[in-house]
C-alpha cells in the first residue's frame, strides 16, 4: 500500500456554503503532515470525511478503506484526537483505561499505565475534576499506547498552556511516532510543530493552496532584508510578502533561487507562520 | 461479545446513580418507614395501624392456624405492591436514561472520543437498549426483591412482640419465594412491551440536535391533539381513544414496567385476593398472554425499526 490517504475530488457541502471544495492528495506512510489553515478553511471537515465523521462526494481512501462504509474496519487502524478535552465527564482514569483496553485490540495497558505514571492522575480520578491539561495528558495516555497505522490530532493542544503543550508533542514524537505510522495534525500554534513536521499542507477557502515536503519549503521560500536603495530591484522579481522594519524592506519570495536573492541582501529561511500569513493575506477581508 | 460486555459496564459507570443507587436508597426507605410505622403500632401509640386491614391492635384475635395462615398469605401477596414504588422509579429512569442517551454525548463531543475506538454504532446503541431493557430492571427487580422480603420479615417480627408468631407460615409459604421469580419471569414481556418506547426515545435522542425531551413528549402529543381537533372540527369520525391509547400510550407510556396491565384494559388481575400466588400467578399468564395478541408483536417491530433508525442517524449525526 503506497498511500496512507488518497483524496480525488473530496468536497463536502453544508447547503450552498462549500466548506471543502473538490481537493487531492495523496499523504504516505512514515509522515508528519500538518495541516494548517484559518478558522473555517475547511481543515476539520476534511478531517472528519477522512475519519468517517461526516458524509462527502468524490473518492476517498484511507488505508484502503472507504471511510463512509467501512469505518469500523477503519478505526482498527485510525486513532484520533478531534478537539480539545471531549472525554465524558463522569469517566474515571481507572475506567477509561479499563474500557479502552477491552474494546481496543491494539491497547497495549502497560505502556499507558507507565505514561500515566509520569502525571499527577490517580486512577479513581474523574474527568470532572481535572484541568484542561490534565484531560489531554490522559486522552494521549490511551491514544499513544493504540499502535494504530494512523492518528489524526485537530488542534488537540487548543487552550494549554506551553508546559502542556510542549510536553504533547515531545511525547507524540519520543514515544509514539516510528516510521509505520502516520500522523496529521491541524493547529494554530504552527511554530510550536514545525519542528516536527515532514510535510505541510495549506489549506484556505477549502483548497489546499500549498502542500510541500518540508525540505521543499526550507529551499523554496526565502526571506531577504533588502536595503532601501535595492528595493525596486527587488520587487521586480515579486515578493509574495513585504515588510518594513528598521528602515529596510522584508521581501518573502516564493521559488526564486538563494544565489539571485543574496545580492539583494541578508537571507534567511523563514518561519512556517511568516509562509503562513503571507500565504493567507485577505482572508478574511 | 466482549466489545459489547464493556460497553454495558460503560453504561453502568456513567448511570450508577439512577439504576443502582435509586433502588436501593427507594428500598431502604421503604424499609425506614415500615420500621417506624411498624414501631408506632406496637408500642401502642395508636394500635390503629392496619396491616392489610388487619389491625395490629387486633393481633391477639389470630390464633386458628386458619387465621393465621391467612394473615401469613397476604403479607407475602404485598409483594407487588412494594415493588411499585421501585419500578416507577426505574420507569422514571430508564425513560431519561434512553432520552439522554444518544443526545448527551453529542452535547459535550464526548462522542468524538467514543467513535474513535472500534465499536460500531451498532454495538453502541444495542448496549444502550440491553442496558434499558435487561440490565437495568434486573438490578431493580433484585433491590424490590429484597425489600419485600425484608419488609415481611419485619412484620413478622412487629406480630411476634405482639404475640403472634408467623415466621412460620410466612417462610413455609412457596409464594415468599415464587414471588421474586414470578416477577423475573416477566420481564421479557417488559422488554417486549417496552421495545417501541425505547426506540421511540432512543431514535429522538439521536435525532434532536436540541431539547430531546420536548420532541418526544412534543410530537406524539401535539399530533394526538392535532388529529382530535380535526377529528372534532370535520367529524371525521376517527377513533382517537384508538389513537391515544396504541400510538401515544406506546411510545411514552409502555416504558413503565407493567403498563400492559392497564392497556389489556382489566387492571392487575386479582388485586383484591389476599394470597400473593392469586395475584402474582395470574398477573404472569395474563402478562404472556400478550404474545398470543398482534399489539405487542406489531409493536416490536415498530420498536426495532426505530431502534435501527436511531443506529443510522447515529452514525451520520455530527455533534453539537
Amino acid at each position: 500500500m503506497s498511500a496512507v490517504i488518497s483524496a480525488k475530488g473530496l468536497t463536502k457541502r453544508f447547503g450552498k456554503t462549500i466548506a471543502v471544495d473538490n481537493i487531492s492528495f495523496e499523504i504516505p506512510a512514515g509522515r508528519i503532515v500538518g495541516l494548517i489553515g484559518p478558522n473555517g478553511s475547511g481543515k476539520t471537515t476534511a478531517l472528519k470525511a477522512i475519519l468517517g465523521l461526516t458524509p462527502f462526494e468524490g473518492t476517498l481512501s484511507v488505508l484502503g478503506l472507504d471511510p463512509r462504509t467501512q469505518r469500523d474496519e477503519l478505526m482498527q487502524q485510525v486513532c484520533f484526537i478531534a478537539d480539545v478535552a471531549i472525554l465524558p465527564r463522569w469517566l474515571s482514569v481507572g475506567n477509561a483505561v479499563d474500557f479502552v483496553a477491552g474494546v481496543h485490540p491494539k491497547f497495549d495497558r502497560a505502556k499507558a499505565e507507565r505514561y500515566l505514571a509520569s502525571t499527577k492522575l490517580k486512577p479513581s480520578l474523574k474527568v470532572k475534576e481535572m484541568s484542561k491539561g490534565m484531560v489531554v495528558q490522559l486522552h494521549l495516555a490511551l491514544v499513544m499506547a493504540i499502535d494504530a497505522k494512523l492518528l489524526v490530532l485537530d488542534e488537540p493542544t487548543l487552550g494549554l498552556d506551553i508546559l502542556y503543550r510542549k510536553q504533547f508533542y515531545q511525547h507524540l514524537l519520543e514515544e509514539y511516532f516510528d516510521e509505520n505510522k502516520t500522523i496529521v495534525v491541524t493547529t494554530h500554534q504552527v511554530e510550536e510543530i514545525e519542528h516536527i513536521l515532514s510535510d505541510l499542507m495549506f489549506i484556505r477557502d477549502g483548497k489546499i493552496v500549498l502542500s510541500s515536503t518540508m525540505d521543499d519549503v526550507g529551499t523554496r521560500f526565502v526571506e531577504v532584508m533588502v536595503p532601501a536603495e535595492k528595493a525596486d530591484a527587488a520587487r521586480a522579481l515579486k515578493p509574495i510578502d513585504e515588510r518594513q522594519v528598521f528602515g529596510k524592506s522584508v521581501m518573502l519570495f516564493d521559488g526564486v533561487p538563494r544565489e539571485t536573492l543574496a545580492t539583494l541582501g541578508e537571507t534567511r529561511t523563514p518561519g512556517i507562520a511568516d509562509i503562513f500569513v503571507a500565504t493567507m493575506k485577505g482572508t478574511y477581508a | 461479545m466482549n466489545t459489547f460486555k464493556w460497553l454495558l459496564k460503560r453504561e453502568f459507570w456513567e448511570h450508577k446513580g439512577g439504576f443502582l443507587w435509586l433502588p436501593i436508597i427507594v428500598g431502604a426507605l421503604m424499609i425506614t418507614l415500615t420500621v417506624i410505622s411498624l414501631g408506632i403500632a406496637v408500642s401502642g401509640v395508636k394500635g390503629g395501624m392496619e396491616i392489610n386491614g388487619v389491625a395490629v391492635s387486633s393481633f391477639a384475635d389470630i390464633v386458628t392456624p386458619e387465621k393465621r395462615a391467612a394473615f401469613a398469605s397476604t403479607i407475602v401477596a404485598n409483594y407487588t405492591k412494594l415493588t411499585m414504588p421501585i419500578m416507577i422509579a426505574f420507569g422514571i429512569c430508564v425513560f431519561f436514561f434512553c432520552l439522554g442517551a444518544l443526545h448527551d454525548e453529542r452535547k459535550d463531543r464526548s462522542v468524538l472520543f467514543w467513535k474513535s475506538l472500534p465499536v460500531s454504532d451498532t454495538e453502541t446503541v444495542l448496549s444502550k437498549v440491553a442496558m434499558a431493557i435487561g440490565v437495568a430492571p434486573l438490578i431493580a427487580l433484585a433491590a424490590a426483591s429484597v425489600t419485600a422480603i425484608i419488609t415481611a420479615l419485619l412484620i413478622c417480627a412487629a406480630a411476634a412482640i405482639a404475640g403472634v408468631n408467623i415466621f412460620a407460615e410466612v417462610l413455609s409459604d412457596p409464594a415468599t419465594y415464587l414471588a421474586p421469580l414470578q416477577l423475573v419471569a416477566m420481564l421479557p414481556i417488559y422488554a417486549l412491551w417496552a421495545l417501541p418506547a425505547i426506540g421511540w426515545l432512543l431514535m429522538v435522542s439521536a435525532w434532536a440536535r436540541s431539547k430531546p425531551l420536548l420532541w418526544a413528549i412534543g410530537v406524539p402529543l401535539l399530533t394526538g391533539a392535532l388529529l382530535s381537533w380535526a377529528n372534532g372540527m370535520f367529524r371525521f369520525d376517527w377513533n382517537m381513544g384508538w389513537f391515544w391509547k396504541n400510538i401515544v400510550g406506546r411510545l411514552l407510556g409502555s416504558i413503565l414496567p407493567g403498563a400492559w396491565f392497564s392497556q389489556q384494559g382489566q387492571g392487575l388481575p386479582g388485586a383484591g385476593d389476599a394470597s400473593a400466588s392469586a395475584v402474582l400467578g395470574p398477573a404472569l399468564s395474563q402478562s404472556w398472554q400478550l404474545l398470543a395478541d398482534a399489539n405487542i408483536w406489531i409493536g416490536v417491530a415498530a420498536g426495532a425499526a426505530m431502534i435501527y433508525a436511531a443506529i443510522r442517524l447515529r452514525g451520520w449525526r455530527e455533534e453539537g
